[in-house]
């Protein structure tokens, strides 16, 4: 016990004297933490919502739909009302797309036509305003913050000029955007277009059992007669959140490994000279195994406040994201932080900890003392046909090239977080693209032109935000890459100077070791952000955006690295020549 | 130089000029302000104390230079001898750290002076011994005798810094 | 290379190089007067510490003086900027230093190589040059090893062919010998007596007398000052077979 409390203390007083790499450090693991907090947290929301929503409208258990033509209701539909397992049932109620003009919006609606009265089930529940009464229109909830209206605003419905009597909310089918087109209901008398139009009759059923209503469903399904169960109406009125935590969960694992590469590069630099005092170290009785177990013990510390901060962060930014759209009544309560998240959190933190650190903690415990003490950092590596290809390149390239070989670990985790930050972004690029043609769409699809897409607006932030915070740990990667290459090769780049290199040129080189990595990231990241984005939407994704958009990735990229080390090459090419080679 | 010339006939009997060749070889550019006459001289001193004996070569004059000579039983014991040896002739700065304590006592002269002209002196040898060795073939067993000269002249030289140092803080300490 | 007698290649007027102030102020080079004629073979020598390696870093522009004048070929290197003096390093200065400098990395091939690269020749002629060079110091042998299998005496003289690589104007040689054995020191004498020869013009600055023996001029520095400048002329008084310990 002694000895892990001793343990404790060193790797404490090692951290603090290190505190920038700490909170560097720190920053990269709670990225990931927290992440991965509001991904646990979204998947433990409870439905409240809905379940709020279908007690106060007498949700239907199953919802029957049937196109005929007339006013008068097919036979085979007001059949089901007496079908055995069905223990009350309203209407048939006639829907048919009208065109519904707002102000100077047209589109298309779904206008269901209803009786004044409220009925026994499926009655929508009012939020703003009144029922319907003729002249007097309800508008969905969801459909009504999309088209801007508001209680007593003038509508017209299928050519008929009405006022919006009220705002509702019902859970017979997916609020706007979820499903569409819009709703709205109607008095009979406004439904004029009753004999001229084919119609739809939907048919709300309440069950004896209503957790039998899929199969009841299967059971009376026709190819005339749609039936549709009330749990996949709220599963598909939950997706918007569904989908957000599948983003956030596949986030977290990104971060997660862009975080594991970050660690390494800090973590690898710090083993290197840490072996290098080992010979100090020694005569405390200290070996190169207890420096790998005290470096190791620093980041699982490091990991453990990681998990704090981001559960702490994760559930209070957890209800931001848990917001099920107007479609429903109120909002869900944050769920309860249960021993099991924390775990989860903890373990994947110190996972990433773990990885990390594991391989130089591995080969410096495995030194034995004499070598460390006469070979303390393992030499560069070196690349015959690459050194001979560089000689044929311009003075920068030529630097560039060799530097980044020199440390090829270094370089490959350079290469895999830029991978993975490309496409990320190559795929929030997809489905920008992909939202604004939706939102381009004519109005046949229900879809209101320049209005945008609720769900895909709320993913999109959440994409946005974890491609902020990828792009972020990504710059941070890479500036400090540049620092550590700049002083790793001090003597190297002091000699080149020392034989004729100008200091742009040895800036240049310390960029174009960055750069030369970043193209290839670039064009292996198009891509596996293109796979990313084909992966998360399913069978949704559509269009891809157009080529050119995705080649100027690559340039893109290429200019922020440069921006990026553009200062720490600088710096690193500036210091006297003489104080780096002064002989002994 | 008597035990080297006892050591030389040990493998087997030679002549003078024998003798005086293989000595020349192993000097290099050392040997050459060496006397001609010189070796006979040792010669005739090992002659006279017992460790060498010398035979006429038949059919050749009695001259010195083509006698043949021998090592005596004596002169073989000397040899073995004188191989097991390891007495050393170590420098010997007595002599001039002396000229510099006379010379600052009596105010005779600066002995900064003194070390400064010595100094100048020691470098040129050390030039003529260098130029020497670099003129020799790699490995040659004069080029290993000349390095031998040039570090004990380097060491030497180390001494005469370390002198000047010494007396500089004297004379400003004064 | 320059061959106008009369001008000096390397010349500097009150060089001085200060570092700290008030109770720690170091004057590593006091008021230095200097010059060089072509073809001049010069050995800078005095204990450690008195500024030998400080003054040579200024001649080759490695570091900016506190006052004075360095011309190298007539040019101002105290008034150059970091780009014309990289430029001036390429073709006017050749660097050797005590520790080799050789990066570990790169075969001695591309190590020597390296400064016609840096200066735009193409890979083939700068490889054809580098390879000429090593055949001139004795190299040729080890060309496609890296510096870690060679002896130190190899390394350093790896290093000379890579400071002649673009024919520099002057060689600056700071403590050329210092980290080599004896054996190792000879081979570098040999080359420097080889390069001296054939006419180009050296500094070297050294506390190993050997070096200084074979040198046209010796300089002697002490605390950033010089306090001797000779030539070493004349006959000695010993021979050698004294010395070597033959009597007479």
């Amino acid at each position: 016990m002694g000895r892990v409390l001793l343990v404790a203390r060193v790797a404490l007083r090692d951290l603090r004297r290190r505190p920038t790499e700490a909170v560097l450090l720190l920053l990269v693991i709670t990225a990931t933490t927290t992440t991965l907090t509001l991904g646990l947290a979204l998947s433990r929301v409870t439905n409240d919502p809905w379940d709020r929503t279908r007690a106060a409208t007498a949700g239907p258990d199953v919802v029957a739909a049937m196109f005929a033509p007339g006013p008068t209701a097919p036979g085979e539909l007001v059949a089901l009302r007496r079908a055995p397992g069905v223990r009350a049932a309203t209407g048939p109620y006639p829907v048919v797309f009208a065109d519904l003009r707002v102000r100077d919006i047209d589109v298309s609606a779904s206008a269901e036509a209803r009786d004044t009265a409220p009925a026994a089930i499926d009655q929508p529940a009012v939020t703003d305003g009144r029922w319907i009464f003729p002249g007097g229109a309800v508008v969905e909830r969801g459909f009504a913050d999309a088209l801007g209206v508001r209680v007593g605003d003038p509508i017209t419905v299928a050519g008929r000029a009405l006022r919006v009597a009220g705002i509702a909310v019902t859970t017979a089918q997916p609020a706007y955007p979820l499903n569409t087109p819009g709703q709205v209901w109607l008095a009979r008398v406004d439904a004029q277009w009753l004999s001229t139009r084919p119609v739809a009759w939907v048919l709300p059923l309440r069950l004896a059992d209503p957790s039998a209503a899929p199969v009841f469903a299967g059971a009376h399904s026709t190819p005339a007669i749609r039936l549709r169960p009330w749990q996949d109406i709220r599963d598909r009125s939950v997706a918007l959140v569904a989908i957000e935590q599948t983003a956030l969960l596949v986030g977290s694992w990104l971060l997660g490994l862009l975080a594991v590469a970050s660690m390494a590069v800090l973590v690898g630099g710090r083993m290197a000279e840490q072996i290098r005092r080992v010979g100090l170290l020694k005569a405390v009785g200290a070996t190169p195994r207890w420096i790998a177990v005290i470096l190791l013990a620093e980041h699982v510390l490091l990991a453990l406040a990681a998990t704090v901060v981001g559960l702490a962060i994760g559930w209070w930014a957890a209800p931001l994201l848990t917001n099920l759209g107007s479609g429903l009544l109120g909002t869900p309560g944050t769920p309860a932080l249960t021993g099991l998240t924390v775990v989860e959190v903890a373990g994947t933190a110190v996972l990433v900890a773990g990885a990390a650190t594991l391989v130089p903690a591995l080969r410096g415990a495995g030194t034995s003392t004499l070598r460390a003490l006469t070979d303390p950092a393992h030499p560069p590596r070196r690349w015959a046909w690459l050194i001979a290809v560089s000689a044929h390149l311009p003075v920068p390239l030529l630097l560039g090239l060799r530097l980044a070989i020199r440390r090829p670990r270094r370089t490959i985790l350079s290469l895999a977080s830029l991978v993975i930050t490309i496409a990320v972004i190559v795929a929030a690029l997809a489905m920008e693209h992909y939202a604004a043609v939706l939102s381009a769409r004519p109005a046949e699809s229900g879809h209101l032109p320049g209005l945008g897409n609720p769900l895909v607006d709320r993913v999109d932030q959440v994409v946005l935000v974890l491609t902020v915070v990828l792009s972020i740990l990504a710059a941070i990667n890479a500036i400090f890459i540049t620092w550590t290459t700049a002083l790793d090769a001090q003597r190297a780049c002091a000699l080149a100077r020392a034989l004729g290199a100008t200091p742009r040129q040895v800036s240049a080189g310390l960029s174009a070791a960055q750069l030369i990595p970043t193209l290839v990231a670039a064009l292996l990241g198009i891509p596996a952000g293109l796979g990313l984005y084909r992966l998360a939407a399913g069978g949704d994704a559509g269009l891809t955006p157009p080529l050119w958009t995705l080649l100027a990735v690559v340039p893109a990229a290429l200019i922020g690295m440069a921006v990026l080390t553009a200062i720490p090459a600088r710096l690193g090419a500036r210091r006297p020549i003489g104080d780096i080679l002064r002989s002994e | 130089m008597q035990d080297v010339v006892l050591a030389m006939l040990a493998k087997e009997p030679s002549h003078g000029y024998e003798l005086r060749s293989r000595l020349r070889d192993a000097l290099g550019p050392v040997g050459e302000a060496m006397n001609a006459g010189q070796i006979y001289v040792t010669l005739g001193r090992l002659e006279k104390s017992g460790m060498v004996i010398s035979e006429r070569d038949p059919g050749l004059p009695d001259r010195p230079d083509r006698k043949v000579y021998l090592l005596t039983p004596a002169g073989q014991q000397r040899v073995t001898s004188w191989l097991a040896e390891v007495t050393w002739p170590g420098p010997a700065p007595a002599e001039f750290h002396l000229k510099l304590v006379a010379a600052a006592l009596g105010g005779l002269a600066d002995p900064l002076t003194i070390v400064d002209a010595q100094r100048r002196e020691l470098l040129r040898l050390l030039r003529d011994a260098q130029r020497a060795a670099m003129a020799e073939p790699d490995g040659s067993a004069a080029g290993l005798l000349l390095e031998g000269v040039v570090l004990r002249l380097q060491a030497d030289l180390r001494w005469l810094e370390a002198c000047e140092r010494h007396w500089l803080d004297r004379s400003d300490g004064a | 290379m320059e061959q106008a007698v009369g001008r000096a290649v390397l010349r500097t007027r009150a060089l001085c190089k200060r570092f700290g102030r008030g109770d720690a102020l170091v004057r590593a080079v006091d008021d230095v007067d200097l010059h060089v004629a072509p073809t001049e073979t010069v050995a800078i020598t005095g204990p450690s510490g008195c500024g030998k390696s400080t003054l040579l870093h200024l001649l080759g522009g490695l570091d900016r003086p506190t006052s004075g004048e360095v011309l190298l070929a007539g040019s101002r290197v105290d008034q150059m900027g970091e780009r014309a003096l990289a430029r001036l390093r390429r073709s006017m200065v050749g660097f050797v230093f005590q520790a080799f400098h050789l990066i570990e990395e790169l075969t001695v091939v591309e190590n020597v190589e390296l400064p016609a690269l840096l200066a735009g020749r193409s890979p083939r002629a700068a490889r054809r040059r580098a390879a000429e060079l090593l055949d001139q110091v004795g190299v040729a042998d080890r060309a496609a090893f890296v510096p870690a299998a060679l002896s130190g005496g190899q390394r350093q003289r790896v290093a000379i062919a890579r400071a002649l690589s673009n024919d520099p104007l002057v060689v600056l040689a700071d403590e050329p010998t210092g980290n080599l054995d004896s054996a190792a020191t000879l081979e570098v004498l040999r080359l420097f007596d080889t390069l001296r020869r054939a006419g180009q013009t050296l500094v070297i600055v050294t506390h190993d007398a050997r070096i200084a023996a074979t040198a046209d001029r010796l300089i002697s520095m002490r605390d950033g000052a010089f306090v001797d400048d000779t030539r070493l002329t004349g006959a000695t008084t010993s021979a050698l077979s004294v010395l070597a310990g033959l009597e007479g």
